[in-house]
Order: C-alpha cells, then sequence, then structure tokens
C-alpha cells in the first residue's frame, strides 16, 4: 500500500483554520430517527454559539431539509459543489432562526453512486475547516450511501431504538465502523411504560449487546412527529421536554455536561395528572 | 407460473415493510394460500427475526444462488403455518453479492411451488431495492402518513411505474387522534398526493412493536387487536372489495406538497 501524503493545500486567507469535528449519525436499520437526530442535535448545538454545518447524505431520498423546514430555500445540493457546477458558499443554506447553523442538502434526483467516496471525503475535510461540528445524515443501509457517509468522519453516533431488529442492525454497523473512530450511543423512541410492562427492550439490554458511552435516550414523542412534519426542530423549543433531551446530548458533544445520562422513566400518576411537563 | 410475485417497498426506512410482510404473508397462508416471503435485505436481515425463525436458518439466498444448496434447503418452513416459508437472506455478505437477473431468477423458481411470493425491500433505492424489485409481477408501497415517507414514497412509485410495475398503497402507524388534531395528514391526504389506489390502512399501535420483539406475528396471537385490519388487507389482495374504515380530517400540508385540501 502507499503511503498517503496529506498534501497542506495553501492558505486562501488569512483567518486561522479551524478542525472541526466530523460526527457521522448512521444506524444500519432505517427509520430509528437519524435524521431527526441530526436536525435536532445540529440545532442544539448551533444554538449554544457553535458554528455547525449538517450535510445530508442521503441523496436520492432527501429529508434533512423537511425536518428542518428549509426545503423551500435549497437551490443547490452536494452533487452540485462537487461537480464544480457551484460553490460551496453557493449551496449551503443558513438557518434563520439560528444563524450559525447551515444545511448542505443532498441532490433528489441522482442516485448515490453518483457520489465519488474520495471526493465526498475530501469535502468533509473542508467542512472542518470552517465549522466547529460537521455532522452527516446517514442514509438507511450499509450500501454505496453508507461508505460515502462516513468516509470523513474521525466520530459516529449510532441511534438505535429499543427493539431486537434495530440493535442487530446497529450492531453490524458499528463492526462496519471499525475501530479507527470515536462511536457513541443514542437510544431513540424509549417507551418507559412499555419497558415496565416487559414489552419493550431497556436500555441497558439495548446496550449490553451494544456496549458503548451512552450520549443520551430520547422518549417516543408525538411532539417530535409534528416538529419533523412541521419542519422545526423540538430542540429548539424551550418548553419542551424532549427538547431538552437533545440540548443535553449537544452539551455532552461539546463536553459541557458529563457524568451518566439520564434515563427516561415513568411518569406517576401525579406527574400526568398535574405536570406534563418537568 | 401462476403465483403473484408482489414486493413491499417505500424508499424511506422503518416505515413497516418487514412487518407488514410477515403479517400479510402469515395471514395469506392462514387464508390457506401456499406463501414464500422472501427476505432481501442482504447483511441487514430482519425478516427471520420478526417471525421467530432466526435460530434455524441454515442456507440463504445467496448460497442458493452461489450453487451451495437447492433452493428447497435454504426454505424454512413455519412450525405454526404449515403453508408459510420463508426464503433468509445472507447477514455477512453484501447486497452487491446477487444480481438482478440471478434475484428475479429466484423469485421465478418460487413462484412455480407456491401461490404468493411477498418479497420484504431494503429500504433506499440502491442496489439491494433493484435486486427486490427485478422479480415481482406487482408492488407494494408502504409509506407513514409523514411528510419525509412521502416524499420518499413519491420518488419510489415514479421508479416503479418507470418498470411498468402495477402498484398499491398501505399508510402504516396511522394514529387517528393526531389527525383529528391536525397534527398528522390524514389516509386521504396520502393518497391525493401520492395518487396511489390505497391498499390498507394500519393504524399504530404497541401490539406490533411487542410482536415484533417476541417474533411471533400479530395474525397467530389470540387476542389481537389489529389482526382484522391484515385480514382485510388479505382480502383486497384476493380480489375481494373490503371497505375501508375512514378517519377523516383536513390537512395541513400544502408547506410542502402545494395541494389545496
Ligand atoms: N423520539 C421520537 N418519538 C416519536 N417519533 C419519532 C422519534 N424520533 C423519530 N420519530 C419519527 O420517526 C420517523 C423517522 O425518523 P427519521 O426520519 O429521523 O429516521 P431516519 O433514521 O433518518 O430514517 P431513514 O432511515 O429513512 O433515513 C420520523 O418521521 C419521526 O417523526
Ligand atoms: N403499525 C405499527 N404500529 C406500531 N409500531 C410499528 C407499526 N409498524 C411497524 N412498527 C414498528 O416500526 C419498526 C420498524 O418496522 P419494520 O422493521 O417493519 O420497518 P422496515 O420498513 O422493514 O425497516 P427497514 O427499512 O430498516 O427495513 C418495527 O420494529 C415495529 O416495531
Ligand atoms: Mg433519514
Ligand atoms: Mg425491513
Amino acid at each position: 500500500m502507499h503511503e498517503l501524503v496529506q498534501q497542506e493545500a495553501p492558505a486562501t486567507s488569512a483567518v486561522p483554520r479551524k478542525r472541526g469535528r466530523a460526527i457521522v449519525v448512521t444506524s444500519g436499520k432505517g427509520g430509528v430517527g437519524k435524521t431527526t437526530t441530526t436536525a435536532n442535535t445540529g440545532a442544539a448545538l448551533a444554538a449554544t454559539g457553535a458554528s455547525v454545518v449538517l450535510v445530508d447524505a442521503d441523496v436520492g431520498l432527501r429529508n434533512l431539509d423537511i425536518v428542518l423546514g428549509l426545503e423551500a430555500r435549497v437551490r443547490h445540493h452536494v452533487l452540485d459543489v462537487l461537480e464544480g457546477h457551484v460553490t460551496l458558499d453557493d449551496a449551503l443554506v443558513t438557518d434563520k432562526r439560528v444563524p450559525t447553523m447551515r444545511l448542505l442538502a443532498a441532490a433528489q434526483t441522482r442516485e448515490k453512486d453518483d457520489v465519488d467516496t474520495a471526493a465526498f471525503r475530501d469535502l468533509i475535510s473542508g467542512l472542518r475547516d470552517r465549522f466547529d461540528y460537521v455532522l452527516i445524515d446517514c442514509p438507511a443501509g450499509i450500501e454505496k450511501g453508507f461508505a460515502n457517509a462516513i468516509a470523513g468522519a474521525d466520530e459516529a453516533i449510532i441511534v438505535c431504538t429499543p427493539e431486537v431488529s434495530a440493535v442487530r442492525d446497529a450492531d453490524r454497523v458499528v463492526g462496519l465502523l471499525g475501530d479507527g473512530r470515536d462511536v457513541k450511543l443514542i437510544v431513540n423512541r424509549l417507551r418507559p411504560a412499555m419497558v415496565r410492562r416487559g414489552k419493550m427492550l431497556s436500555v441497558e439490554d439495548v446496550n449490553g449487546i451494544l456496549r458503548l458511552p451512552l450520549l443520551g435516550v430520547i422518549e417516543d414523542a408525538p411532539d417530535v412527529i409534528v416538529s419533523t412534519n412541521r419542519g422545526e426542530p423540538v430542540a429548539l423549543d424551550p418548553a419542551s421536554p424532549v427538547g431538552e433531551s437533545y440540548r443535553q446530548i449537544a452539551q455532552r458533544i461539546s463536553g459541557t455536561l458529563t457524568g451518566v445520562p439520564e434515563i427516561p422513566r415513568e411518569k406517576s400518576l401525579f406527574e400526568k395528572l398535574f405536570g406534563g411537563r418537568k | 407460473m401462476s403465483a403473484r410475485r408482489i414486493v413491499l417497498t417505500s424508499g424511506k426506512g422503518g416505515v413497516g415493510k418487514t412487518t407488514t410482510t410477515a403479517n400479510l404473508g402469515a395471514m395469506l397462508a392462514k387464508r390457506g394460500h401456499r406463501v414464500v416471503l422472501v427476505d432481501a435485505d442482504i447483511g441487514l436481515r430482519n425478516l427471520d427475526l420478526v417471525l421467530g425463525v432466526e435460530k434455524r436458518i441454515v442456507f440463504d439466498i445467496v448460497e442458493v444462488v452461489e450453487g451451495r444448496c437447492q433452493l428447497r434447503q435454504a426454505l424454512i418452513k413455519d412450525k405454526r403455518l404449515e403453508n408459510l416459508s420463508i426464503l433468509p437472506a445472507a447477514q455477512t455478505r453484501d447486497k452487491t453479492a446477487i444480481t438482478e437477473l440471478q434475484f428475479a431468477d429466484v423469485v421465478r423458481q418460487l413462484g412455480e411451488i407456491c401461490d404468493y411470493v411477498l418479497i420484504d425491500c431494503p429500504a433506499g433505492i440502491e442496489h439491494g431495492f433493484r435486486n427486490a424489485i427485478a422479480g415481482a409481477s406487482e408492488a407494494i408501497v408502504v409509506t407513514t402518513p409523514e411528510v419525509s415517507a412521502i416524499r420518499d414514497a413519491s420518488r419510489v412509485i415514479g421508479k416503479l411505474q418507470e418498470r411498468g410495475l402495477p402498484l398499491r398503497l398501505i399508510v402504516n402507524r396511522l394514529r387517528p387522534e393526531m389527525v383529528r388534531s391536525g397534527d398528522m395528514l390524514s389516509v386521504d391526504d396520502v393518497t391525493d398526493i401520492l395518487s396511489a389506489e390505497l391498499l390498507g390502512i394500519i393504524p399504530d399501535d404497541e401490539e406490533v412493536i411487542d410482536s415484533t420483539n417476541k417474533g411471533e406475528p400479530i395474525v397467530l396471537q389470540t387476542e389481537s387487536r389489529l389482526a382484522a385490519v391484515y385480514d382485510k388487507i388479505a382480502r383486497r389482495l384476493e380480489g375481494e372489495l373490503v371497505p375501508f374504515t375512514t378517519f377523516g380530517a383536513p390537512g395541513f400540508f400544502a408547506r410542502i406538497f402545494g395541494k389545496a385540501s
């Protein structure tokens, strides 16, 4: 094998380069909440003042623009940039609610095979020079789209629901990510009442198999469905308990919060009757 | 070869393709048809878990194609429903281990020994999707009443129509109370946006999560709320005209689809 010699590109401006973190959000299994997690974690990180770019790697089936409510403002996409039709700045969409957050959308009418993995890796590397955080929304599965999405990331967040099939798929993906990456876990859509009745795996069950550092646990909550439909991330709603869970995940990523994450428990009858929100 | 060869697909992940394949397949078998379920999700198989046969897998579809075993050796017969068999996917291989032609050929051979072949398609529209639709003669598009799922379904419907595959829609995980409060699209919204014919409506129910975890199809459970739902879908597939339960409500989703409702 060749030794890879990293050629430093000449600095184009006097601005000192950042070396931001590139984190891929992945799962194997579809529909477990990768896009929702990318949008909310990104929004929560950006709300603290960090510069964040969210990259949709789901070429052909993009969703991140919808979940962020930015679909009407997308003019160009990743492939336009990679193929040299537009500059990166032309393609980045700035969020109006959190101006430190940008979206780089995926192409909707193209295929994942059109994306060159090495070029995508270089694009992510370039984004790390400009942003504190590069979050990559990985497509379901372990085909070409997965290979592209993980290529430039040195950290990964595995999103897993407390279900046997999701755990099996997550385990396979952890294996494919290899040893070179820092991998952490988010358990999504937990229903504490079902866990108590023995009808759902507990967080301990899930992590007994996956054995990953736990970044956070998100409850199954209808507000999430409403917020993804409306394009308004719950993480930006100060009154939302699920939003608070995402904000804590953001703090754990940035290192401002440490210790074991809280696992949502079933509400007592008193809380159900008198205090929905905590 | 008279078997119906039906692929269940969606674009979006996790909308319920595998759950629906297992339960609809079990229901068709219960109604007396010979049914084979094919797991096309090579590398991330789940259908075996949902049916509770994961410990009985000896051979898989890749080994069939590579000539390492006979097709019948790879079929697992369900112990609860004698008309039901499953052809598992390989877990440690890639979707590219099989070509579209090879996949279509396996489905054709299965069509000679049963009445219904149901193919559980992986998420996405990559190689695994192209394999799964290669041998099918019709499609069921599974979607949830959510904006992202519908956009992905619409992309898949375009691809199915390019191939001339007839298709019908199943709307899964409907929550009537959220539809009534205007927080979820109604079934009418979904069928209008996608302009596709409806095959079935499945409510969101904890029963599904429990049954997939236990590896026991709902159809086989005695006190099931949802068995009647799958029964209706099976009868519609057979050609019977079964009326739909309606959950009417207005939609507010013109934002994405520019639909005047
Ligand atoms: N904590 C939650 N509570 C309730 N619903 C949720 C939660 N997280 C996600 N969902 C719902 O699940 C659906 C799927 O989520 P999402 O699109 O983020 O998954 P994904 O993993 O990106 O899917 P794909 O594999 O297709 O890319 C969403 O439409 C959302 O409404
Ligand atoms: N009607 C329903 N009510 C409640 N939960 C459901 C329903 N249908 C499916 N689910 C849950 O959603 C999860 C995803 O379903 P399933 O695995 O069938 O999706 P899929 O489309 O095959 O996913 P993938 O894209 O990863 O192959 C299941 O584990 C199941 O528990
Ligand atoms: Mg997604
Ligand atoms: Mg599946």
